[in-house]
């Protein structure tokens, strides 16, 4: 039905993007934050308080408009570099999100009002904007492939 | 000089020539533009759901906009740059183009907006509950910008 309907992949397509823009715009913020690039004043625990659910409800959106989206054009996709691409890194930035979280943002409270946060969060900040630019980057291959 | 000759000449411009005549050209700009997209929209939000009194109620607007104003602008500027060499490549055919014309109206408006009633209504808005100004140019802001992404997601489908 969707692949038939060019409208509504069209529709769906905005709404894939947009949600990222949610997706990728806050946890950038809070990923520059952590660097202490930006709003230095504000503790990392109360942006990630106020800022992951934005970043959680982009998430949600996206997987699913991502979902429909392969649904219509399943087994193009399957055999597409940049789909599967895309995937790995969708999965290693959550692999990040969530080594952080378990490790070193539990003692969040200890380091969090630094300007300047410790080299593991740090780093899992750089590493959390380089993958999910490639996770943009990759998905906008998937057009040309 | 007509607003069409100048489209005219971005096309027949060396970038112009480039962007036509290379295979990579259009994504790798493409990208960049959605990278900046994606910063721009997430500074936009931030500061309007905060001067909507949704997020981050207990910080001064005026110290997250000042903050996120370089973020702003700067990912602003590399969306620009990047839209002017998409464009370089199909000048032609978005001068004709509605969802085109509409982006630049909007895009226009979100910046004059963003300088003058937006800038007005943070200085407004101090600490604590929101007014209902500031309110308002919250709302105003998120639908111009939102209206920008829109109508340019909408160049490459009319």
């Amino acid at each position: 039905m969707l692949r038939e309907s060019n409208n509504a992949f069209s529709v769906i397509e905005s709404v894939h993007v947009l949600s990222i823009t949610l997706l990728f715009g806050t946890i950038a913020i809070l990923d520059l934050r952590m660097l202490g690039l930006v709003l230095r004043t504000i503790s990392v625990s109360s942006m990630a308080r106020n800022v992951l659910p934005l970043t959680w409800s982009g998430f949600a959106v996206s997987v699913m408009s991502g979902f429909l989206l392969f649904w219509a054009e399943a087994e193009k996709m399957y055999a597409n570099p940049s789909f599967r691409a895309k995937l790995v890194l969708l999965t290693l930035a959550g692999i990040n999100a969530l080594v952080f979280h378990s490790t070193i943002y539990r003692r969040a409270h200890e380091w969090e009002s630094q300007h300047v946060s410790p080299w593991r969060a740090r780093i899992t900040a750089i590493a959390s904007l380089a993958l999910w630019s490639g996770v943009i980057v990759a998905g906008r291959a998937i057009a040309y492939f | 000089m007509s607003l069409h000759a100048w489209f005219m000449a971005l096309a027949h411009s060396p970038l112009g020539r480039a962007m036509q005549n290379s295979r990579w050209g259009f994504a790798v700009v493409e990208m960049v533009h959605l990278l900046g997209l994606a910063v721009l929209g997430g500074s936009v939000l931030i500061v309007d759901l905060r001067l909507l009194g949704v997020i981050l109620k207990g910080e001064s607007a005026i110290t997250i906009s000042r903050e996120l104003n370089r973020l702003l602008l700067g990912s602003l500027a590399i969306m620009v740059l990047s839209g002017i060499a998409l464009l370089s490549e199909e000048a032609g055919k978005c001068y004709y183009s509605p969802a085109f014309r509409w982006k630049m109206v909007l895009l226009a408006s979100a910046v004059i907006f963003y300088f003058t009633l937006h800038r007005q209504a943070i200085l407004h808005a101090r600490s604590g509950t929101p007014k209902f100004w500031p309110r308002i140019a919250a709302v105003v802001s998120l639908l111009l910008w939102l209206g920008v992404g829109v109508a340019g997601r909408a160049i490459g489908l009319l």
